[in-house]
């Protein structure tokens, strides 16, 4: 019976992922390096019927399969990079949380740190300017520039005669 | 200097509007298949019910409709008659395939039985199929061409119209 059973399980066949990402590159894990190598390389995976939830942290049934697959594939030896790769190769990039460094991807990490430069650029340029205009009258400069504002005009001429 | 501020800062405000505008059209959960133009993964599954072994390579020869649903998914109810109805109409020059996953064989065949059937249904017992697809939810089609490249996918419930419009790709 028991030899009937397997045979019949055997019959099934479900899409190898060695297919995809060859043979496991890295070693097997079992027990508390298992759980906790499961949770890190799950939490890099977007679940795909959450709103930016990760496969770690998601309770919906899609999410526990893929949780299931990454366990499976570390205690099979497979490494970190090959899981995601093989979710990639199904899911495409909208899988992986953290985008790779390559094509449009690129200005994810690289626009931050260029509008930080360009926003320190701005920061220091003004700061001279305001440093440089104190600067500017002691050298004999007035402080009131003149103006064509009647407005301003008739203000000033008040504050001089007090 | 008022002025240049005024034109990059209106600059980079309409460009994040124009952006969001396009996003809005958009709906975050449908997935471009990265599996489109590559040979469908392949398979061996059980049918419910027969019990019969169905192995996806061995349907190569003609196009095959690869429709992963569940019986918890409410839009799957919507669209089962539109398929069984195409199955029985385009007859066996087209291969229709149900796969089923998260679910148990007890809904499966009760829901067939109480909605007609006209093709295999199996059942993905640990969703690795499904997974291999790159299915997020279900309802989710593939339309794979007689080479076994899949060539169209469509997440949500089919319409005649979907169906048959899908379906021409995988003829070509």
């Amino acid at each position: 019976m028991i030899a009937l059973l397997l045979a019949l399980a055997l019959q099934v066949k479900v899409p190898d992922p060695a297919q995809y990402v060859g043979p496991p590159k890295g070693t097997a894990i079992t027990g508390a390096q298992l759980d906790q190598r499961t949770y890190e390389v799950a939490s890099l995976l977007r679940c795909p019927v959450c709103q930016g939830m990760s496969v770690a942290d998601s309770p919906s049934t899609v999410a526990l399969d893929m949780k299931a697959q990454v366990r499976e594939l570390l205690s099979r030896g497979y490494t970190q990079e090959q899981i995601l790769s093989y979710f990639e190769r199904s899911y495409g990039q909208f899988v992986l949380l953290k985008p790779k460094f390559r094509g449009v991807n690129t200005l994810v990490w690289v626009l931050p740190i260029l509008v930080l430069i360009a926003g320190a650029i701005v920061v220091i340029t003004t700061a001279r300017k305001l440093e440089a205009r104190p600067e500017a009258s002691a050298t004999g400069q007035p402080d009131n520039p003149a103006t064509t504002d009647p407005y301003i005009a008739r203000v000033r001429e008040l504050l001089e005669k007090e | 200097m008022n002025r240049t501020v005024f034109i990059v800062g209106a600059a980079i405000t309409l460009a994040l509007v124009a952006i969001l505008f396009i996003g809005l059209g958009k709906d975050p959960q449908a997935i471009d298949s990265p599996l489109i133009g590559r040979t469908a993964p392949e398979f061996v599954l059980k049918a419910v019910g027969s019990g019969q072994d169905i192995d996806l390579q061995k349907l190569r020869g003609k196009p095959v409709v690869v429709n992963f649903w569940a019986t918890w998914c409410v839009p799957c109810y919507e669209e089962h008659p539109v398929l069984v109805e195409n199955a029985r109409s385009i007859g066996p020059s087209v291969q229709f395939v149900g796969v089923v996953f998260n679910d148990t064989e007890q809904n499966i065949l009760s829901f067939l039985q109480q909605r007609g059937s006209a093709y295999p249904t199996l059942l993905d017992e640990q969703g690795k199929t499904a997974i291999a697809y790159g299915v997020g939810g279900v309802p989710e089609t593939f339309f794979i061409n007689p080479r076994g490249t899949i060539v169209a996918k469509y997440a949500g419930p089919l319409t005649p119209e979907l169906l048959q419009a899908n379906l021409a790709k995988a003829l070509q």
